[in-house]
């Protein structure tokens, strides 16, 4: 049962994201197939090189690194909301596969849920 | 039980009084037990945890969305669950987690009980649907 999370929320305005990311690691640690989407203004979780020493918060960049070794088979992030909030290539982390956010994705797996 | 009946997981993520999503699920599981269909276990994740206080005094004119969740499940023997993670931030306790951090009360609801979420994961493998009450908005 192959699982999509998704998060639409930016990283440090509300904790439902880093919540939805939890939910999808423990999927990968029980072995379930599990990856991320990235969609609406939650693509700005993919920027390279974030500072928050600013706001007393851990940055979310280390949290998404550690995604492949959790055993998460991709994170994916929709093409049109990075181009909205200004990311290509060469500003997102590594590892982001870009797709079309639509039915189509979505119908690839059995399984669809946000964390709130 | 029809070869249709379904077994429900239900995730609330919305918290009461704040959100609909408690009352909304629970509109939902009582629906679904009168129709023949079981519900495997109700998680809370999130902003839903606050479900499973006992502390929750809304004014005598209000419904006790806590109290009836709690009825509910007690009557059908369903498993209600709060993600351990998103109850200690949010601080909702049981006796043990009350004892491990030295906190000064506990105040999860009977018969709530508080653990990970490989039960949410469980919840998925056992049912054959599961559902998500959001906040919205």
């Amino acid at each position: 049962m192959s699982t999509l999370i998704m998060i639409d929320q930016p990283p440090y305005g509300s904790w439902s994201g880093r919540e939805a990311l939890d939910m999808a690691f423990s999927l990968a640690a029980f072995d379930q197939p599990a990856s991320l989407l990235f969609t609406g203004a939650g693509v700005t979780w993919l920027k390279r090189a974030q500072d928050t020493a600013g706001i007393a918060q851990k940055s979310v960049e280390r949290n998404l690194s550690a995604a492949p070794i959790f055993g998460i088979e991709a994170i994916l992030a929709d093409r049109s909301a990075c181009q909205k909030y200004g990311l290509d290539e060469s500003s997102l982390i590594t590892g982001v596969t870009l797709v079309d956010a639509n039915g189509a994705l979505l119908e690839q797996y059995d399984h669809t849920a946000f964390a709130g | 039980m029809s070869d249709t009946s379904e077994t429900f997981t239900l995730v609330i993520t919305g918290a009461p009084y704040s959100s609909q999503a408690p009352q909304t699920a629970l509109g939902f599981a009582k629906a679904a037990i009168d129709a023949g269909h079981s519900i495997d276990r109700i998680f809370l994740y999130g902003d839903g945890v606050h479900l499973a206080s006992a502390l929750c005094t809304p004014p005598s004119d209000e419904t006790r969305w806590p109290q009836e969740w709690a009825d509910f499940l007690e009557q059908h023997s369903i498993p209600g669950i709060a993600c351990i993670a998103s109850a200690l931030r949010r601080g909702l306790v049981n006796d043990t987690e009350q004892k491990r951090y030295q906190l000064p009360a506990a105040n999860l609801l009977h018969p709530f009980e508080i653990a990970g979420l490989g039960e949410w994961v469980e919840g998925r493998m056992t049912s054959t649907r599961t559902l998500y009450f959001h906040a919205g908005g």
